[in-house]
């Protein structure tokens, strides 16, 4: 075998610690190296046009190249080895940059460091096998979780691209928190009525196949070839019947037994309810908690009003699946529980504002409902306790975020704006009223964004401080909200008659197990995680789930709209091939030696491990072997640490090629 | 013993199972493993204090699968099982080797056996894991028999002896284990004998590349018991037929007891001792012990 071995200075990052003449000079004594050479930047043009060079001068075999992070351009070297003849696997990256010359500055010990680096990697390209790219067929199909404005944009950017969409929503309609809004920053447009016609056409598109009131129960395969499984919860509606009248909601006579939870709680609705005029589809559901014909048998008012015959009590959750392609994930945010008693046992209330004890102390998205004209007050911005209009509120922002001590580090980042755009409406509503914005820094990065929070403060008078409030008590039907000006150095009180509280913004429930089902990252918070955090936004590391929206990071709405057409984008160019390439960087188990004994299912975090009869000539099934579905398989390599017979080989990272790397050590 | 064998002798001739794997008696103070498949020879079949042997090491065997292969059906399989042999068997249900519905056990209420055959059993004698034994009562079976009786008492000297070595300087420890494994002869009994060393290819056999010298040089020794030690870490449900096994007398199972002491104080975990809880390896818990991450 003949090897090239070529060592880059880059620049001077690896050349200032690392004499590279002199390791290139040691190389070309080692067995196999037929021509070594070093380069200042290997990875340039003319870099790499003498790699090509040296392939057809000399004849080589294989490569190694001493760089930077096989991260940054072992693409590159494989490719102009390619270009010039070979095999892409037949190449060897010794990171002579991370792993060497910038972290040490001794000089010869770097370098000595470095030879034995481009040894251990010589001995392993000896070793290396021509690796062919693995061809999966592609299922043109998506699904998106989650129905709110990312998800509804991802479903009909790949919808009208010509693909097939199942949009999967747990809520009985479509809309997600956009549907809730009631005017949105800078232009305070009205948030229903740039969202519902959105919401009608994801209804109306041939293309996509909504299922509302569903949730993904499992789901196994692979990018390309996923398999979902989705469970469809009983409406107690037939929905092919339902005309959508509305009769069986107005005649219920459950009134106030349960809270509006699209109201945010400020507001009743019946036992059958949609959750707003607009929703997507407008068919009702049955709340069996509350219905009386779940309690006692007896009621059935519905059934007498509706002239369809679509109420349907005995009706059970069904079961569907679905083959797709990709998958995006768009399941949002919720915000974060101020009270003590907060359900998120994770992190700690804000007892200290009273939310949840004081009824005029409400959160942000409970201000929205009240700002909304098709609000529980039609607009008009009255107290939720007793009715009167507030003449003076309190806003304070960052509650739970950026909080250490709450438990939330990071910004939610829409509730500068959205508070700015709230304090703003209630000034346009209520002439004579104050709007007061207790803040830590304002955070107004975004195109026209910093224009509007400029005019909140001088057109629309609304007055900020900066400083924390550290406690709201009522006093004479007032909320005393004591913090700090920081600005001025000295104690505030404001004799607040509503408080508005901007919650931080934290995953919707279920996400992490909702990650677990799909097998994607997500962080502490429970939001998913990106595959890299600047080039990758998009994408999980799971090959073929990518992300939209709040699930990822607090957003707002541009934000998560471009996220979910770069996510569909992305579905739609896994879509332009046919097959699949897939790196053949996977396990693969030795039949002969496989005990069965399934660790390597069981450590697998992509779920590629298969079990596969083994069979004797006559067909009958002798043992139970472990099958790694190619796939699937992201060549992690768990399966093959975990291995107690080592019947699992790792392609291009072998036993005997990583046993020859430690023995060349 | 009339019982078991009645019972033994009911189970092949009604057809149940292809096998009865028991113990037989060859001495007063020695019993040896017997597979039986002819009703009229369960007479042999014993339970007493001499009936060391682990017998779950049978039921992973392919010449023993084969024996339950009756046409075209598959037979159970019986197995006399001390309490403590029942946790290997629950050990290899858990790891897919042998599978719940095809074996029966047949096990007793144990008051602890004998160190060794020929030993006289009492206190003195004691096998070093029924000093600490909490399951005298097994915790699966299919037939239960003899009567429930007192265990001898005995101070665990074997803990003392890990206490010791763990007090060890490191140089000093590193020192005494050198000694310990330059004795072994590589023989692998210990793996002959451990019923959870049920691979068809042990990793020592692996010859390219070869990570296990297999001479007996020092290295291949420290390589061989480390990587064995490594491969039962929460796994091993302490038998102590490694122990008992060696030639050498390389004291195995203070290894494998230190490993499992090991398992237990960081995962609360000890293996074979429930069917429901999933494998130590290959399990996660976000309530794990995450100390051991850099």
């Amino acid at each position: 075998m003949k090897i090239g071995v070529f060592i880059c200075h880059c620049g001077e990052n690896i050349s200032s610690t690392v004499d590279c003449p002199r390791v290139a000079d040691v190389c070309r004594t080692y067995t196999g190296v037929e021509y070594s050479v070093d380069y200042k930047y290997m990875c340039s043009d003319p870099g790499q046009n003498l790699i090509k060079d040296a392939i057809h001068k000399y004849n080589l075999d294989a490569i190694v190249v001493g760089s930077c992070s096989p991260h940054m351009h072992e693409r590159t070297f494989r490719n102009a080895a390619v270009s010039a003849g070979i095999n892409p696997f037949m190449v060897e990256i010794a990171n002579l940059r991370e792993h060497c010359s910038w972290v040490h500055d001794n000089i010869e010990a770097a370098t000595r460091k470095a030879i034995e680096l481009m040894r251990m990697a010589i001995e392993k390209v000896k070793r290396d096998k021509p690796l062919t790219k693995i061809k999966v067929p592609i299922t043109k199909r998506v699904l998106v979780i989650g129905g709110g404005i990312a998800g509804i944009q991802a479903a009909l950017d790949t919808a009208n691209a010509g693909y097939e969409v199942v949009l999967v929503e747990k809520e009985p309609s479509i809309g997600g928190h956009m549907s809730q809004l009631s005017e949105t920053f800078p232009t305070l447009d009205c948030s229903q009525c740039i969202l519902t016609p959105r919401m009608v056409e994801v209804h109306q598109h041939p293309k996509i196949k909504l299922m509302t009131y569903s949730e993904v129960e499992r789901v196994e395969g692979f990018i390309g070839n996923f398999k979902v499984t989705i469970k469809k919860k009983a409406r107690h509606i037939n929905e092919d019947k339902c005309s959508g009248c509305g009769m069986c909601i107005t005649k219920c006579p459950i009134k106030k037994k349960a809270y509006n939870s699209f109201e945010e709680d400020l507001a009743f609705r019946p036992a059958v309810y949609v959750p707003f005029p607009q929703a997507i589809p407008n068919i009702p559901v049955i709340d069996e908690t509350v219905c009386t014909y779940y309690k006692t048998g007896k009621c059935g008012m519905c059934v007498k009003v509706c002239d369809r015959e679509a109420i349907d009590f005995g009706q059970k959750d069904t079961i569907h699946v679905a083959d797709v392609g990709a998958i995006i994930v768009a399941t949002g945010f919720k915000l974060y529980n101020i009270d003590k008693k907060s359900a998120d046992s994770k992190y700690k209330g804000y007892g200290e504002y009273g939310y949840g004890k004081y009824r005029d102390v409400i959160d942000g998205l409970q201000f929205e409902r009240i700002a909304s004209a098709s609000g529980p007050t039609s607009g008009e911005i009255k107290r939720p306790s007793d009715g009167r209009v507030p003449k003076k509120i309190a806003f304070i922002q960052c509650v739970g975020s950026r909080d250490d001590s709450k438990g939330i580090s990071y910004c939610s980042k829409i509730c500068c704006m959205y508070t700015a755009k709230q304090a703003m409406l209630y000034r346009h509503k209520v002439h004579d009223g104050e709007a007061y914005i207790f803040y830590m820094d304002i955070r107004a990065g975004g195109k026209m964004y910093e224009e509007f929070v400029r005019r909140a403060i001088e057109e629309d008078k609304v007055k900020y401080i900066r400083g924390r409030v550290s406690r709201i008590y009522e006093e004479d039907g007032k909320y005393i909200v004591k913090g700090e000006d920081t600005l001025a150095g000295m104690p505030v009180e404001i004799d607040a008659d509503m408080v508005v509280l901007a919650t931080a913004m934290i995953p919707q429930d279920g996400a992490e197990s909702l990650a677990r089902t799909i097998g994607i990252p997500y962080d502490k918070y429970g939001f998913f995680n990106e595959a890299h955090p600047k080039l990758r936004p998009v994408e999980s590391t799971t090959a073929g789930v990518f992300l939209a929206g709040a699930c990822q990071s607090p957003k707002d709405i541009p934000e998560s709209v471009s996220m979910a057409s770069a996510a569909a984008s992305k579905a739609i160019i896994l879509f332009a091939n046919d097959t699949l390439e897939r790196e053949p960087v996977v396990a693969k188990v030795n039949e002969d030696i496989c005990a069965g004994c399934f660790y390597c299912m069981k450590v697998c975090p992509f779920g590629a491990v298969e079990v596969k009869d083994v069979k004797d000539i006559n067909g009958i099934v002798y043992k139970e072997v472990a099958y790694i579905n190619q796939g699937v398989c992201q060549g992690c390599g768990t399966c093959t640490a975990t291995c107690l017979s080592k019947s699992i080989e790792l392609a291009g990272f072998n036993n005997e090629e990583i046993f020859a790397e430690i023995a060349a050590l | 013993m009339k019982e078991l064998i009645k019972h033994a002798r009911e189970l092949l001739e009604n057809g149940e199972v292809a096998a009865v794997i028991g113990y037989r008696q060859v001495s007063a103070k020695r019993t040896k493993p017997v597979i039986i498949t002819d009703p009229e020879e369960t007479s042999a079949l014993v339970f007493n204090e001499y009936c060391l042997n682990n017998l779950a090491v049978y039921l992973t065997k392919a010449r023993i699968k084969l024996l339950c292969k009756k046409n075209d059906k598959v037979l159970k399989l019986a197995i006399t099982a001390k309490p403590c042999d029942v946790h290997s068997i629950v050990a290899l249900i858990q790891e897919n080797q042998i599978d719940r519905d095809t074996i029966h056990i047949i096990s007793f209420n144990c008051h602890g056996v004998a160190k060794d055959f020929g030993f006289d059993f009492n206190g003195d004698n004691l096998a070093s894991k029924c000093i600490t034994c909490e399951t005298h009562k097994p915790l699966y079976y299919d037939a239960l028999f003899g009567e429930v009786k007192e265990t001898p008492q005995a101070s665990d000297t074997a803990l003392a002896r890990i206490k010791e070595i763990e007090s060890m300087p490191h140089n000093e420890r590193f020192e005494f284990f050198k000694s310990e494994f330059d004795k072994c002869i590589k023989c692998y009994a210990c793996r002959a004998v451990c019923p959870l060393c049920y691979c068809q290819r042990c990793i020592t056999d692996k010859t390219i590349p070869c990570w296990i010298e297999t001479s007996s040089h020092q290295r291949g020794n420290f390589a061989w018991n480390v990587i064995r030690a490594f491969h039962l870490s929460g796994r091993c449900t302490g038998c102590g037929e490694c122990d008992r096994a060696c030639p050498a007398d390389i004291p195995l199972s203070l290894i494998n007891r230190k490993m499992s002491m090991e398992a237990k104080n960081l995962f609360s975990f000890v293996s074979g001792r429930s069917l429901e809880t999933p494998t130590l390896v290959g399990s996660y818990n976000e309530k794990d012990n995450n100390e051991l991450f850099m």
